[in-house]
């Protein structure tokens, strides 16, 4: 059964359909072309595949393709602003947060829904903020260190 | 596979009472959607997301109210939950992440009815009650006899959980949830221990207390034996040891990939230890000793 789907993707209405069974991660990368968003452990455990929906961030891979329908959604794409990198995304690049840089639109996904929410996050904030995120390629020290400079530079403390 | 998004509960159960077991109710979707890719389709999916009335959190006299359309990270957020339900507030702040808190209900996680579901413990030792819908009718059933096994609940096939009512504890109780798992984020729980202990007015005997254990018996249960054994009494360091390896006897645990039944029941123990060590401690400002 196909369903019709109208739904807001950084900012622009789009449409689209997909299966009842289409989760909302499918319908971003494989319908609308939406590649940035990434599909992994597919059961909502790696973050991988993490989106802003109407505010807040969720695992795609485990919401309904048919719950974008009236959603207001951001992914990866929607962040920076033409040629010029989201300081999120900067950050990752100036502090060596990227390895493979599989799970890094996921990161910097929940890293920009935790700076929506505060300006100046605590450690703690952080951690908790990135904790359903997983990389595999190294250590989350450098993650830190690039979300601490994002959230510095973002509230013009550097 | 057919979809349905009913406009009001009366239009959500009577496609329940039409498609009987091979529908699936669904709202948030992170277990469901689960199944889904690596289970089976069900026949047909109910969204029942957008159901009206179903998402608020709202005091009602001495107990707070919650929607089953509550988000986990909802009740998280929650100044009266922090407040006066601080036993279902830590379980909900050490659900999963932050991204499957936004998403995942509490009607989600009680219907799913898995042993480990980590809200489920601390509404059985609240003394919490499900309202739960059908097309001939609406009851009111205390968790106490809700859950019937792994996946079952009074809920059925053509039911829906309309309510969650959780009466205050007694102002001077107080309580802990402890959840052990290996990772800190995202972990299923290997063994999740709510206690609720509520001191008698001088503070030198346990008046009430309750616990509450998940992940070690076909449903999540109360360790009674061991409450029955503990009400009454001053609670000293030999008490508490003897407690604790009851309530191991009590539960009643499966090897799984997560753990084996005898290293579940060693966590019980642990967990119910310190639980009740902790709950003591803060309800009567006394170490056990």
């Amino acid at each position: 059964m196909s369903l019709t789907i109208n739904t807001t993707i950084n900012g622009k209405s789009v449409s689209g359909s997909a299966e009842a069974s289409t989760s909302l991660l499918e319908f971003l990368r494989d319908t609308l072309e939406f590649k940035g968003t990434k599909l992994c452990c597919n059961t909502g455990e790696c973050g991988a595949c993490t989106i802003i929906y109407n505010g807040k961030p969720i695992n795609s891979c485990v919401t309904m393709g048919a719950d974008a329908n009236g959603a207001q959604i951001t992914t990866i794409e929607g962040l920076a602003d033409g040629d010029k990198l989201h300081p999120v995304q900067q950050a990752f690049i100036d502090t060596g947060a990227v390895q493979c840089g599989y799970c890094t639109p996921g990161y910097i996904i929940s890293v920009k829904a935790l700076l929506d929410r505060t300006t100046k996050p605590t450690a703690e904030d952080i951690e908790e903020a990135v904790s359903g995120n997983i990389c595999r390629c190294t250590g989350y020290t450098k993650i830190v260190d690039a979300i601490q400079l994002a959230a510095d530079r973002m509230a013009g403390r550097v | 596979m057919d979809y349905f998004e009913p406009k009001t509960v009366s239009e959500a159960l009577a496609m329940l009472e039409k498609h009987g077991a091979e529908a699936k109710v669904i709202a948030g979707g992170t277990d469901v959607m689960v199944d889904i890719k690596y289970k089976e389709e069900p026949g047909c999916l109910v969204n029942i997301k957008k159901l009206p009335g179903l998402s608020a959190i709202q005091e009602n006299g001495g107990s707070l109210r919650i929607g089953p359309l509550v988000t986990i990270h909802e009740i998280e957020t929650s100044a009266l939950a922090r407040e006066k339900l601080s036993v279902l507030w830590e379980a909900c702040h050490q659900f999963a992440s932050l991204q499957i808190r936004n998403t995942a209900t509490i009607g989600g996680n009680i219907c799913r009815a898995s042993p480990s579901g980590e809200t489920l413990a601390p509404l059985l030792v609240l003394e919490a009650k499900a309202k739960i819908a059908f097309s001939d009718g609406e009851k009111t059933e205390p968790f106490a006899s809700f859950f019937q096994g792994p996946g079952k609940s009074s809920v059925g096939s053509k039911g829906l959980l309309t309510g969650i009512d959780v009466p205050y504890p007694a102002p001077s109780s107080r309580g802990v949830y402890l959840k052990h798992a290996v990772r800190g984020a995202m972990d299923i729980a290997m063994v999740g221990v709510a206690i609720l202990v509520t001191p008698d007015a001088a503070k030198n005997s346990l008046q009430d207390v309750r616990i509450g254990l998940g992940a070690v018996a076909p449903t999540p249960m109360r360790a009674t034996k061991t409450e029955a054994m503990l009400r009454g009494k001053s609670l000293n360091a030999a008490l508490v040891k003897e407690a604790a390896a009851m309530a191991a006897a009590e539960s009643s645990p499966i090897s799984d990939q997560r753990s084996s039944a005898e290293n579940r029941r060693w966590i019980v123990e642990a967990l119910t230890r310190r639980g009740l060590q902790q709950s003591w401690q803060a309800a009567t400002g006394k170490e056990v000793a």
